[in-house]
């Protein structure tokens, strides 16, 4: 419930600093929410029953900036939500906080951080670090909250290093395509890229 | 302005998004990371508040595999739906 509260905020405030002082570009929010959702359903099957997807928070902050990619992500969870039931009613808070912020805001100072130390030509390795690195802080926030929670048995001793781990190995995927994806949009139309406006 | 390309890149996507989704997840025998925790450690999952007018990516009395694609087109639809509302207004 308290992630309810603040994921809100920080939408809230995204959506302010998006609009009102961003230039707040309605058609590329959705088309990016919607390139989102499309991208989380190709879960990635791991023998042994498990699977990884694609999550895009650190890609939508590249394009759309830390407010707009925080709104996408948001949306889009709203809409796995609502229509899909994927991630519970209840869930959707900390769910947004773990995507929509830590994901979108940490990898979108990682990619700022690392442009600035690598070069500004280096966008694919900064988005690489951004993706992997992003990846791997929301699913840590997802373990510190699983830990907390009285619903699980587990302490956060159990929690937090399986998620933080296991993303971070996986992550890795996930820092290849969000390369991938800049280094493309870099060379092909860069003025997508919110820092290239 | 939404470029055809980046359209064409998500229809591609969700086409194609069932032989991960739902044939790849029947290979390995998918089931959700955070379910099978919480069923491990005897966990009952309590009735959902709500489980969505598509549970779980699927449409009533389809297949699978087309439920699969149909839901991902009503997801990418819905969320697309401001980008072509402003698109007609101009």
């Amino acid at each position: 419930m308290v992630f309810y509260i603040i994921s809100l905020a920080i939408v809230a405030y995204s959506w302010k600093r998006y609009f009102k002082d961003g230039d707040g570009d309605v058609a590329m929010l959705s088309v990016m929410a919607a390139a989102i959702f499309a991208a989380q359903m190709l879960n990635w099957p791991i023998p042994g029953g498990t699977s990884a997807h694609l999550v895009g928070g650190g890609l939508a902050a590249v394009i759309l900036g830390p407010y707009g990619g925080c709104l996408a992500m948001f949306l889009n969870l709203v809409v796995q939500c609502l229509l899909m039931g994927d991630g519970g009613i209840t869930a959707l808070g900390a769910n947004a906080f773990n995507m929509a912020v830590v994901a979108v805001f940490a990898g979108y100072w990682i990619y700022k951080a690392a442009l600035s130390v690598l070069g500004e030509d280096k966008r694919a390795l900064a988005a690489f670090l951004d993706g992997w690195i992003g990846i791997t802080l929301a699913a840590t926030a997802c373990g510190v909250e699983i830990g907390l929670s009285p619903q699980f048995g587990y302490p956060l001793s159990v929690t937090v290093p399986v998620m933080a781990v296991w993303h971070f190995a996986l992550g890795i995927i996930e820092g290849i395509v969000t390369g991938a994806v800049v280094w493309f949009l870099a060379r092909k139309t860069p003025n997508v890229l919110y820092l290239e406006r | 302005m939404i470029s055809k390309r980046v359209l064409l890149t998500i229809v591609v996507l969700v086409i194609v998004s069932p032989l991960f989704g739902v044939i790849g997840a029947e290979l390995v025998g998918y089931h959700e990371p955070l379910e099978v925790a919480a069923e491990k450690i005897g966990l009952e999952e309590s009735e959902p508040v709500w489980s969505g007018i598509l549970p779980d990516y699927t449409v009533p009395g389809l297949p699978d595999t087309i439920g699969y694609i149909l839901a991902g087109f009503v997801g990418v639809g819905v969320l697309l739906m401001p980008a072509l509302l402003r698109g007609r207004q101009k």
